[in-house]
């Protein structure tokens, strides 16, 4: 055991290098800082937009448009004079966002039930997703004149009817349902509630896993190239100790970085997601009845699912890294397991696993790093028996693989086995393999 | 006495590649036993068995009367290795390094603390220690690596091409490290394509090429029944015949 943590304090003091350090700290920053100026665009946004109304119509029904853009969020100011030319130019040079014309003989034509037409400018500057949100304000604006203007309509031609009615005679309670329980609320938000609680996990487990993954690939590629692993095999180690040390020592060093990843993340993400945050009471009140909310137990499953697929990639990447002859080719043995982790986090994202066909539902659930992606929805949807099955079959294939890669560790294929990236001409007791173009040689080495 | 090393009729195949074909020698305690050869004789392979890091694929080799395959894990406590070209941990300190090393084979602080002594001193390389290994040249490389394999008092050292790569005068410190080492009756058991170099530090040697070995005896020994005035040109005679 002693052995062991030397080992493990070995292989720390290898991995949390500046090299390591450097860009994990420059991507924290990076993202809180695109969090930030992110936060601050869309506290700009929120703010009332600058709009100049041209009212060369002068009448009532145009000053009361007006108003109603004051409420759209606008910061109205009315110009009645100028041409419009001019005044677009002069809105332009003061840095103004949008102008709307109202016509002249406006409330006449609409008093007498004809069709009018407005003339709006949207003066844009970026093009950026934040410059173009002005722009589907001014609809919103319009909406509201046009439901304004249709209840004046309904209001003179049948005063006793309540326009509310006309407009809206169905309105509907929304109740959403999980296993037998029943709970009033707006299944998007409600959606979107469950959504912010665990959207943050795959982003983790996908930086965890690979990260993970290449530190221990790189670390035996490295020993193997640097022909320290030689020495270390011929000391009095337990090799079971060398490969669980070095796991170890990935996974703590990735889980580290994964945590500073996501004090970086959160600011960003939260800005993404900042408009949405503000749940009402019901939604919460909601999400709590029906048991959406991960609790401990919902927390332990979720963590032990995660913990299972780190230590199958972990177990996976020792194989590989038995494997790799130097640091280049961890690279490349390391893109099919990056792919792996991949698919079922892309396939969970848009393919709903309970209607998906057979065959894919069983070939998402063959892939262990599904079930970390999985878990927290049949946690939410009251499935334990599946997230324990995942968690289950995840240690079991962890089992396997761990005593795959002992075993490489005990045998002399560790220092045997090798993946080039170049074909070689004659084989004595390799073979190749090869696939969409690329074309690896294993061989064994001679002495 | 008991044998430092007996390898009996050892073979080893990588696929259908026979790397050895059944060699056999023995090594006496305190005795330094040098297989020559050229490059891809089978040396390293020998050497790799030896070092309980590969299986042979049949015959035995026993260390101290400890079976390679069996006793393993035994074995791995009174022998060092130190592979061809090998390198050491660049980010560690010299000290660093032989601190990590003297922990995995002392049983306490105080023991780890003497291997560090120890090894220090065969270096040479006083202050130089301190520095991150990365930094250091190829020969400074290597007479740590040198001084890490003897510094546990090992029973039996495996080094392999111990000067491979060097200059002279590197080359003569390191020599002249395992002879002062072996004064101690550790055996040692090392590989060189060098001649020259093993008929000044062996005691006896092993010819070997192509996964066999040709002839064994002390270096004298051989060149006055080859009549030969170098182990070089015994080597080319022995491999022709």
């Amino acid at each position: 055991m002693r052995r062991f943590f030397v080992i493990l304090k070995k292989e720390l003091k290898e991995m949390v290098t500046w090299q390591t350090l450097v860009p994990i700290l420059l991507i924290m920053v990076i993202y809180s800082f695109l969090g930030r100026t992110i936060n601050q665009e869309q506290k700009k946004q929120a703010a009332p937009q600058p709009i100049t109304v041209v009212d060369l119509d002068r009448s009532q029904t145009s000053e009361m448009l007006s108003s109603i853009l004051t409420k759209a969020n606008f910061k109205v100011t009315t110009v009645t004079e100028g041409t419009i030319d001019d005044i677009v130019r002069r809105v332009v040079s003061e840095k103004g966002s949008a102008v709307l014309v109202i016509p002249q003989g406006f409330e006449t034509g609409i008093q007498a039930q004809r069709p009018q037409k407005v003339q709006t400018y949207t003066i844009m500057r970026n093009f950026s997703m934040m410059g173009i949100q002005g722009t589907f304000r001014m609809d919103a604006a319009l909406s509201a004149m046009n439901e304004y203007i249709g209840d004046m309509y309904i209001t003179s031609r049948a005063p006793e009817l309540d326009p509310a009615i006309v407009r809206h005679a169905v309105t509907s309670q929304s109740f959403i349902t999980v296993g037998t329980t029943s709970a009033e609320g707006d299944p998007q938000e409600i959606v979107g509630l469950v959504m912010q609680q665990t959207m943050i996990i795959p982003i983790v487990l996908f930086l965890v896993i690979i990260m993970a993954a290449q530190m221990i690939a790189a670390s035996i590629a490295s020993e193997k190239e640097n022909k320290t692993l030689e020495t270390l095999l011929s000391t009095p180690v337990a090799r079971g100790a060398l490969v669980t040390a070095k796991m170890m020592a990935s996974g703590i060093v990735a889980l580290v970085s994964a945590a500073a990843y996501m004090v970086g993340m959160k600011s960003y993400m939260g800005s993404l997601i900042g408009s949405s945050t503000g749940a009402s009471a019901t939604a919460v009140q909601a999400i709590q009845k029906l048991g959406l909310v991960l609790d401990l137990r919902g927390y332990i499953l979720l963590g032990l699912s995660v913990f299972a697929g780190i230590m199958v990639a972990l177990s996976i990447a020792v194989i590989l890294g038995a494997f790799a002859e130097d640091l280049k080719s961890v690279q490349i043995l390391i893109m099919p397991l990056m792919m792996v982790v991949l698919l079922p986090y892309l396939i969970t994202m848009f393919i709903d696993i309970n209607t998906a066909s057979p065959v894919l539902k069983w070939l998402i659930y063959a892939i262990p790093f599904s079930h970390p992606f999985l878990a927290a929805q049949f946690i939410f949807a009251h499935n334990f028996t599946m997230v324990i099955g995942g968690i289950i079959y995840e240690f079991a294939l962890f089992f396997v693989l761990a005593a795959v890669a002992a075993r490489i560790f005990s045998t002399d294929r560790i220092l045997t086995m090798k993946l080039n990236t170049a074909r070689r001409g004659s084989s004595l007791g390799g073979w190749t393999l090869q696939r969409e173009g690329i074309s690896f040689r294993i061989r064994r080495k001679q002495g | 006495m008991e044998q430092a090393l007996i390898v009996e009729n050892l073979k080893k195949s990588y696929g259908k590649f026979e790397a050895l074909h059944g060699i056999s020698f023995e090594v006496a305690p305190g005795e330094i036993f040098a297989l020559i050869g050229p490059n891809g004789a089978g040396k390293t392979t020998a050497l790799r068995i030896v070092a309980t890091i590969l299986q042979p694929t049949s015959g035995t080799a026993h260390v101290y009367g400890m079976d390679v395959q069996k006793d393993a894990a035994r074995i791995r406590e009174v022998i060092s290795y130190l592979p061809e070209e090998a390198g050491a941990y660049k980010n560690l300190t010299g000290l660093g390094y032989l601190s990590f090393m003297a922990e995995l084979f002392a049983s306490d602080v105080a023991v780890q603390r003497e291997y560090v002594q120890r090894a220090s001193d065969i270096t040479g390389l006083g202050e130089r220690l301190r520095d991150r290994i990365g930094t250091y040249s190829k020969g400074m490389t290597r007479k740590l690596l040198l001084s890490r394999a003897v510094m546990t008092h090992p029973k039996l050292a495996i080094i392999d091409e111990p000067t491979s790569g060097l200059d002279v005068v590197a080359a003569i410190d390191i020599r002249e490290s395992i002879r002062r080492t072996t004064a101690e009756g550790m055996a040692v058991l090392l590989s060189s394509h060098n001649m020259l170099e093993i008929e000044y530090l062996s005691d006896r040697v092993a010819i070997i090429d192509k996964g066999t070995i040709h002839d064994v005896g002390t270096p004298q020994g051989l060149k006055d029944k080859y009549g030969k005035a170098n182990l070089e040109e015994v080597f080319v005679q022995v491999v022709r015949q």
